[in-house]
């Protein structure tokens, strides 16, 4: 069925396809209409879980793991502070191995305070063992949520899927629904390898001492590295079911690309524009879509990028004393790889900026331009 | 069950991916841990600590919440005979000490009582064991409430009880004290039929010193005297004997048997209590343009029930405080005018309230053509054998409602001069355990202390009154009391149909739900979704309850439970304690 929503419906439609059997959840902007949309789903039937009001999110996230511990399907959203809050159960959602769900709402961390789109919260959250899943389109966030479930609960590792604030949680596109049936035959019932159970109770997420922490850690980044293959073939078989295909980045116009715009995001869909502007126009220049963040798609990347002169990673994010984050996750990807193209990591858009295809055409502009980046930082349309 | 042992694995691939232990850990009695011990105990609610009818308000209350209807008017039923008289004339100390007052207001349990009467079918009141010796009877003295409460609960035990009643009607004060605005004659003559229907006979018109004497109730293993206070109290200023002079409590009873009574156009009736905004409404509704009604005190020393006072006003009657008559003026014999004179209040006397003393030099005309006397009631005790002692015009019992002659019992207002229906009930309920044990051989003294309510289905509860500040208010949500709808003033003037109208089922679920159940477990299952230990476990409602003080419908499993006492703390109504671990060990 094709409807034209909005981000945040899609996240919510995707929750509801995918069953989930407990949310817990808190609102903040921009996130509030998916969990307006779920809890009216719970109320009147249409979704049957158990939606349970907390007072915070870092209570969100210990009631979705406990819902989790106890074998339920379980799911949120929230953004920005919201998940800054969460920090300390991010850890115990992964360490426990909780297949959990979460969408994360892109948005600026304040002060100044900022309800508009950036990356800074969730690649802030890289090192707690989650997944993480950038889209595009909201048809593409309403299908990651889909294929979340099924590769969380194949490595037991819990998945964010993160979609830009307004370009996409409040923007209305024509998305596809699955049906149900489909669904269903893509997605089968959770079933817990582990699970709470008060007639045969054990003792949970105990106290470990160091002869066997490392262990468990050890097998927690094997994993992780699992995570790759799994989410490359959930996605394929997801195009099979549904004639949507995903894999971990997409390739747009590489064919002899000489510069590569590399970026991940709505940033995504404004590029693709560009880049066809350009090819017409008779540069060697393609786009690489950076879908998954965690676990980092090395050899997927290094493959993608060998051969290109120019890398422009265009990143809407900062890590302060350091740069763009995808810029540097790039740049160590390549170390010791024999393919060795230029990077010139861009920071734009911070804040919610607008991003638009003039834009994307000045960053061309400049890598064109230059042999190699004059900055540290290429900070974009910066008033300095 | 398996011990505690030590694994240390040899590689990760040996280990679960996540830290669990791989064995159960039920060998783990981490009850040992604990130096508190939760413990399910009801409490008393502040409503039935005040019920003078002991009855079991917060358990019917939960009984109508869960939907339990009938079940819930048994309850009450158990304990009082009357409960839809109760639940219209009753002044409701209950209300008065009710923790919701602080929440929204009062749970309108009177309204409540009413509700639960009023269900449909005819009523079957609830029997008790049979326990009463062959042949044993009894007999009542006023079919008032506390003869009748007194023939019923004996009569549901098995004894014979034949009540004497001396008035051509049967009720006492409720048939011939109380308005039918106010007690429709239906509701009283359906309570009255039911009790009939346990085998109580009532034989009118038999005035015990008139046309039936003590000698005749030989056969009786035992007599009830219940003859209530039937005359009233004088003003005892001049002009008292003049026409137009009409004591309250004759003119309500002439009122109540539809006598036709003359009454004039300008009314003054004279007290502050119940018979005077009964006698003052009466009068309007005989057709009295001008009704006034003067208290010697201020509105707060009133006695009357607030809603009737207000209900008198709304249908204008006047009221005039701080006022007292020093004569009745009369020509010819007929009433003319009341000369008062004002009042100010000095010092609290005896009953605490404040001692109204006359103004020098403040005297003044009324000009009225009827006075009715309403300042309260005293029985007439000129029947009474020698050997029955009377103190302060009130015959004197003990704590077993015994007189100072084997065999009599006495109860209600002619003995303790209470003056409310409920408290009749309570007195003729006294009464009846005490004749019971008496016929049985039993002790007798074994009653709680006058002044103490009786209960014959007593719960298992702590003697403790809970009070507002235990009540964990997270919970419960200011919400307004409901209230009955009523006929409108200008309306109800015009007759003596009922001007209260009771609740609807919804508004009477909705009220019940406001209720805490002060002290009292009503399954909400607080403790049991908090129990950080999954200890609270829910019991099989068909199997026996747990030995000891509580009714609950949980159980704690002390294997496990390490006595963080979440479950008493949360507990939104004060049903749960923690006593220390010592006390259980020994």
């Amino acid at each position: 069925m094709e409807k034209v929503i909005m981000g945040n419906h899609a996240v919510a439609y995707g929750v509801q396809l995918a069953r989930a059997q407990v949310i817990a959840a808190y609102p903040i902007t921009p996130q509030t209409q998916v969990v307006e949309m779920l809890s009216e789903l719970c109320a009147d039937g249409r979704l049957k879980a158990t939606f349970i009001k907390v007072e915070s999110e870092h209570s969100v996230m210990a009631a979705t793991v406990g819902a989790s511990m106890a074998g339920a399907r379980a799911f949120t959203a929230t953004s920005s502070h919201g998940l800054a809050l969460m920090h300390e159960v991010l850890h115990w959602a992964a360490g426990g191995r909780l297949p959990i769900v979460m969408a994360n709402i892109n948005r600026a961390l304040g002060p100044g305070w900022n309800v508009w789109t950036e990356q800074t919260d969730s690649l802030a959250q890289r090192d707690t063992g989650w997944l993480q899943f950038y889209c595009e389109t909201n048809q593409e966030v309403l299908d990651t949520v889909i294929q979340a479930y099924r590769i969380a609960e194949t490595v037991l590792l819990p998945v964010m899927i993160v979609l830009d604030a307004f370009v996409l949680s409040h923007t209305e596109e024509p998305v596809n629904i699955p049906d149900q049936e489909a669904v269903d035959g893509f997605l089968p019932p959770y079933e817990p390898r582990y699970k709470l159970q008060p007639g045969d109770p054990h003792a949970f997420y105990g106290l470990v001492a160091p002869e066997h922490f490392m262990e468990l850690r050890f097998k927690m980044q094997r994993d992780m590295e699992r995570a790759v293959g799994v989410s490359q073939q959930v996605g394929a078989d997801f195009g099979r079911a549904f004639g949507r295909a995903y894999d971990v980045l997409e390739k747009y116009r590489m064919d002899g690309a000489e510069l590569v715009l590399l970026t991940s995001g709505s940033i995504v869909g404004t590029s693709r524009v560009v880049v066809d502007e350009l090819r017409a126009e008779g540069h060697k220049v393609g786009l690489l879509k950076m879908r998954m963040f965690r676990p980092f798609p090395f050899d997927a990347v290094r493959a993608a990028l060998c051969g290109a002169k120019k890398v422009a990673v265009i990143d809407r994010n900062i890590s302060f004393g350091h740069g763009g984050i995808w810029a540097s996750e790039v740049k160590a990807a390549l170390y010791g790889s024999t393919c060795q193209p230029v990077i010139y990591p861009f920071i734009i858009g911070l804040g919610g900026r607008d991003v638009t295809p003039q834009s994307v055409r000045g960053i061309f502009q400049h890598t064109l331009e230059h042999d190699a980046p004059t900055e540290q930082i290429l900070w974009m349309e910066v008033k300095r | 069950m398996p011990q505690s042992y030590t694994i240390t694995f040899k590689s990760e691939a040996e280990m679960p991916d996540i830290t669990m232990s791989l064995g159960t850990t039920l060998y783990n009695k981490t009850g040992t841990w604990r130096y508190m011990r939760p413990l399910y105990r009801d409490k008393t609610s502040p409503c039935n600590a005040a019920c003078p009818a002991g009855e079991d308000i917060v358990d019917y209350l939960r009984m109508v919440t869960h939907g339990d209807l009938d079940q819930a008017q048994q309850r009450i039923l158990a304990e009082n005979p009357l409960i839809g008289v109760c639940g219209r004339v009753c002044p409701h100390p209950c209300e008065s000490e009710c923790n919701r007052a602080k929440l929204g207001g009062a749970i309108a349990i009177h309204v409540m009582e009413r509700f639960v009467a009023g269900l449909p079918g005819r009523r079957v009141l609830p029997l008790a064991d049979k326990v009463a010796p062959p042949g044993a009877q009894v007999a009542v003295i006023g079919s008032g409430p506390s003869g009748l409460s007194c023939a019923y609960q004996l009569a549901r035990r098995g004894y014979r009880v034949t009540v004497f009643e001396g008035l051509p009607v049967a009720g006492g004060m409720l048939r011939v004290g109380i308005p039918s605005y106010r007690l429709p004659r239906d509701v009283l003559d359906a309570e009255i039929a039911a009790i009939q229907d346990l085998g109580v006979e009532i034989r009118t018109g038999m005035r015990l010193g008139d046309n039936l004497a003590f000698d005749d109730l030989r056969q009786f293993g035992a007599v009830f005297l219940a003859v209530g206070q039937h005359r009233s109290r004088k003003l005892n200023v001049p002009g008292e004997a003049a026409d137009g002079v009409l004591p309250g409590l004759d003119f309500l009873r002439r009122v109540n048997m539809q006598e036709r009574v003359a009454i004039g156009a300008r009314v003054a009736v004279v007290g502050g209590g119940n018979t005077a905004m009964d006698a003052a409404r009466c009068a309007l509704r005989l057709g009295a343009r001008q009704v006034l009604v003067l208290y010697r005190r201020s509105r707060h020393e009133m006695p009357a029930i607030d809603e009737e006072i207000e209900e008198a006003e709304h249908e204008g009657v006047k009221i005039e405080y701080l006022t007292a008559p020093v004569e009745i003026l009369a020509t010819a014999g007929k009433v003319t005018g009341l000369r008062c004179v004002r009042m100010n209040l000095s010092d609290p006397d005896a009953s605490g309230r404040r001692r109204p003393v006359p103004v020098q030099g403040s005297e003044y005309t009324l000009a009225v053509d009827t006075v009715i006397p309403a300042l309260g009631q005293e029985a007439d005790l000129a029947f009474l054998d020698a050997g029955i002692r009377a103190a302060d015009g009130l015959i004197a019992i003990d704590r077993a409602a015994a007189t100072s002659l084997p065999r009599v019992f006495a109860g209600g207002d002619a003995a303790t001069g209470a003056g409310t229906v409920a408290y009749a009930i309570g007195s003729g309920k006294r009464a009846a355990l005490a004749i019971d044990r008496y016929l049985r051989g039993l002790d007798t003294q074994d009653l709680p202390p006058l002044g103490e309510h009786v209960r014959v289905a007593a719960r298992d509860v702590d003697s403790e009154i809970v009070t507002f500040e235990q009540i964990n208010t997270a919970y419960f949500q200011e919400e307004p009391r409901t209230l009955q709808p009523q006929r409108p003033a200008a309306e109800r003037v015009r007759d003596f149909r009922e001007v209260n109208q009771g609740f609807s089922e919804g508004e009477a679920m909705g009220e019940a739900r406001r209720c805490f159940s002060c002290g009292t477990c009503n399954h909400c299952d607080t403790c049991w979704l908090y129990c950080p230990d999954v200890c609270v476990q829910r019991c099989d409602p068909a199997s026996p309850r747990p030995p000891g003080p509580s009714r609950s419908a949980y159980e704690f499993n002390y294997d496990y439970c390490k006595g963080c006492g979440v479950c008493a703390e949360e507990c939104p109504r004060e049903a749960i304690v923690m006593e220390e671990e010592l006390k259980w060990k020994r």
